[in-house]
C-alpha cells in the first residue's frame, strides 16, 4: 500500500505555508535576534508571530481538515513528534512558583500535545514520538509504514514544538548558538538559531488530485557520541542509503536534498560529506537559514516544504551563502526552476538518531 | 490490524525509591560513559541485559522521560548557574536507547514512544510493527524515573519513583495459546507501564504469545 501526503498545513517565524514559501524563494529569513531568553546575550530565534501555541495548533490541524477529502477525524491515527510537549507551561509555573505545586503532569509530557488535539477532533487513536530533532521524521517514517501494511487508511503527521528556555539555554550551554540569522554550509557560520513550528500533513492511502508520494523512509543510528556526528558520516549515509532502497531508486534519482543544515560546524561538515559521499552533484541546501531549527518540529516542516518543491518546480536557493565551506557540494545561490520529481529530507538527532524521508511526484 | 508477538525473553525491575544494584559496572565497564548514564539509562540497560539483547531495533518509551536532566536544566535557569552540556544532552527523551546504541555499537533504528499514560502499549504496538515490517526481533523497553526532590509536589500516580520493564519480541504466525495483554496485578506501579509490565508478568507465568494491534 502507498502513502500519500494529501493534504498539509504549516506555522513557523515565516508565516503560513504560503508565506514561508515566499519567503524561502525570496531568501528572506524570519530569524529576530532576541535577548529576553539569554540575558545580555543576543541569540537569533525563530519566533511564530502570536503567542497561543495551542490555539495554533488547533487552526493548522483544522486546516488540514477542511483541505482534506475526511469529514471528521474519527477514522484517523494522529502521530505527533515533539520534543519539548508541555515545557514551556511548566517552566512558567517553576520559574514564578519555585516548587512544581501548580505543574500539572499531563500537561508536562509530550503527549499534551496530541491529547489536546484529541479532546478538540477525536481521533480513532493517537500516538506521540520524541526523538529529539528526528521527532516528527519518526512520525512520518512511522505513518508511512503503518499504512504499507493496512493497518490505517487515514494518518494525521503533527511536529510541533514551542520556544522554551530549556532548549535555547541548553543549546547555548553546548555553544553552538549564532548570534544572527544562521548560515548553513558557510564557511564562516556561528551556529543555529533554536525556532518554533506547527507542521501536520494528512498521510493517506489514496490519493487524490495532487498529492505527493511518500515513497522512502530510512532510519539509522550514529553509535558514536550523543551530540556530535559520526564524522565518517556513515550514520546519515546509512539512513538516507535505507530511504532511497525503500523507495527502490537510486541517488541519482534525486533531484534535490532539503539538508537537516542546522548551521553548526559539526552537523553541515559531517551532512555535508554524506551527500558529497552519496551523491554526484545533487542540489542539496537548508531551508533553516529561513526558518531556523525549530527541533522536533523540523521533519514535518522540512517535509511540507519538500511538498512544495516538487510542485512548484522551484528549488530553494541557500540563503546568505557568501563561500560555502564544502567546495563538492552543488548548493544553488539562487532559486532553479526544474521539473522535480524526487525530494530527499534529512533529519539528525541527539544520540546520533537519523531520519531520512524521499517524496515524490505521483507516477501514473 | 492484528498480529501475535512471541515473547523470547523479559524482565522488570522496580523500587519505592532508588533502584540499588543495576549491574553497572559489569554492563559499562568503562567509568567516563558510566558516569554520565542517566538513571532511565542505567535502568534501560539492565533490562536490555536481562533480555539478552544487545543490538537490533529498539523501541524505547517513557511518559516523563530524563526528569533529573530537566530539573537539573531549569534550577541552573532559574538560578542563573552554568547548564551542563551533559545535562542538556541527557535531557532528550531517547537518550537511554541512545546509550544503549552507543555502547554496543548498535546503528539500528531507534524509535521512542512518549505515550503519556498509554506509553508502554504504544511501544508495543510500535515494536510489533518493528518486528513485521522486519521480521527481526526488537526491543520493547519502558522506563520511568521521577525520583527527584520534591518530587510529592506532583506525584500521585506512582509508589515506586524507579521501575521499568522490558521484553524482546518477534512476529509468529502460531496464534495457539495467544492471548491478551491482562490487567497488571502489581499494584502501585506508574500507569505509563502498566502494559508492558503486564506481559512480563505473563511471561513469568509461562504465557509466552500476546495479540496486539498495530
Amino acid at each position: 500500500m502507498k502513502s500519500f501526503i494529501n493534504t498539509y498545513e504549516s506555522l513557523s517565524c515565516a508565516g503560513d505555508t504560503k508565506e514561508l514559501m515566499n519567503a524561502i524563494y525570496a531568501q528572506k529569513s524570519a530569524i529576530e535576534i532576541d535577548t529576553s531568553y539569554m540575558h545580555q546575550t543576543p541569540v537569533g530565534l525563530g519566533k511564530m508571530k502570536k503567542s497561543d501555541f495551542y490555539k495554533h495548533l488547533e487552526d493548522v490541524v483544522y486546516n488540514v481538515l477542511q483541505k482534506s477529502n475526511l469529514k471528521n477525524y474519527n477514522s484517523t491515527l494522529l502521530i505527533v513528534g515533539s520534543s519539548v510537549g508541555g515545557m514551556v507551561e511548566s517552566e512558567k509555573h517553576y520559574f514564578q512558583d519555585k516548587n512544581y505545586t501548580n505543574i500539572d503532569p499531563s500537561r508536562h509530557v509530550i503527549s499534551t500535545i496530541s491529547e489536546h488535539l484529541e479532546k478538540k477532533f477525536h481521533f480513532l487513536d493517537t500516538r506521540s514520538l520524541s526523538t529529539a530533532c528526528t521527532s516528527s521524521a519518526n512520525a512520518l517514517l512511522l505513518a508511512k509504514r503503518l499504512i504499507s501494511v493496512g493497518a490505517y487508511e487515514n494518518i494525521l503527521v503533527v511536529g510541533a514544538d514551542a520556544l522554551c528556555y530549556t532548549t535555547v539555554c541548553g543549546f547555548h550551554a553546548l555553544s553552538v548558538l549564532s548570534s544572527k540569522p544562521c548560515t548553513p554550509f558557510e564557511n564562516t557560520r556561528e551556529g543555529m538559531n533554536v525556532a518554533e513550528a506547527i507542521a501536520a500533513l494528512l498521510v493517506q492511502n489514496e490519493k487524490v488530485e495532487d498529492s505527493i508520494e511518500l515513497v522512502g523512509v530510512g532510519a539509522s543510528s550514529d553509535a558514536y557520541h550523543m551530540t556530535n556526528p559520526d564524522p565518517e558520516a556513515t550514520g546519515a549515509i546509512s539512513s538516507m542509503q535505507k530511504a532511497l532502497d525503500d523507495a527502490g531508486i537510486n541517488s541519482q534519482n534525486i533531484d534535490y536534498v532539503n539538508a537537516h543544515g542546522t548551521g553548526t560546524v559539526a552537523n553541515d561538515r559531517v551532512e555535508g560529506l554524506a551527500v558529497e559521499k552519496l551523491f554526484d552533484g545533487v542540489y542539496v541546501s537548508s531551508t533553516k537559514a529561513i526558518t531556523g531549527h525549530t527541533l522536533g518540529a523540523s521533519a514535518a516542516l522540512e517535509a511540507i516544504i519538500s511538498c512544495e518543491v516538487i510542485k512548484q518546480g522551484k528549488v530553494p536557493p541557500q540563503t546568505a551563502l557568501i563561500q560555502q565551506e564544502n567546495e563538492h557540494l552543488n548548493i544553488p545561490i539562487d532559486v532553479i526552476e526544474k521539473n522535480i520529481s524526487y525530494v530527499m529530507s534529512n533529519s539528525f538527532a541527539f544520540g546520533g538518531n537519523n531520519t531520512s524521508l524521499i517524496l515524490s511526484k505521483v507516477f501514473q | 490490524m492484528r498480529v501475535v508477538l512471541n515473547i523470547i525473553s523479559a524482565s522488570k525491575i522496580f523500587a519505592p525509591k532508588k533502584i540499588e544494584d543495576l549491574g553497572e559496572k559489569r554492563i559499562v565497564p568503562k567509568m567516563m560513559l558510566r558516569r554520565r548514564l542517566t538513571r532511565n539509562a542505567k535502568i534501560m540497560l539492565y533490562l536490555a541485559d536481562k533480555c539478552n539483547f544487545h543490538g537490533g531495533k529498539i523501541v524505547y518509551a517513557s511518559a516523563f522521560g530524563e526528569l533529573q536532566a530537566t530539573v537539573g536544566i531549569t534550577d541552573a535557569i532559574l538560578n542563573k548557574t552554568q547548564i551542563s552540556p551533559t545535562l542538556f544532552q541527557n535531557s532528550v527523551y531517547n537518550s537511554s536507547p541512545s546509550y544503549f546504541s552507543l555502547l554496543n555499537g548498535d546503528k539500528d533504528e531507534i524509535m521512542t514512544i512518549s505515550s503519556g499514560m498509554k506509553s508502554s502499549y504504544d511501544a508495543l504496538k510500535t515494536a510489533a510493527l518493528q518486528a513485521f515490517i522486519s521480521g527481526e526481533q526488537v526491543l520493547c523497553v519502558a522506563t520511568e524515573c521521577l525520583d527527584i526532590v520534591n518530587i510529592q509536589e506532583v506525584n500521585s500516580c506512582s509508589d515506586y519513583l524507579e521501575a521499568g520493564a522490558g521484553v524482546v519480541v518477534e512476529i509468529t504466525q502460531d496464534e495457539q495459546d495467544a492471548c491478551e495483554i491482562e490487567v497488571l496485578e502489581k499494584k502501585g506501579i506508574i500507569k505509563s507501564l502498566h502494559e508492558l509490565m503486564a506481559v512480563v508478568e505473563m511471561s513469568e507465568k509461562g504465557k509466552q504469545k500476546i495479540f496486539i494491534e498495530l
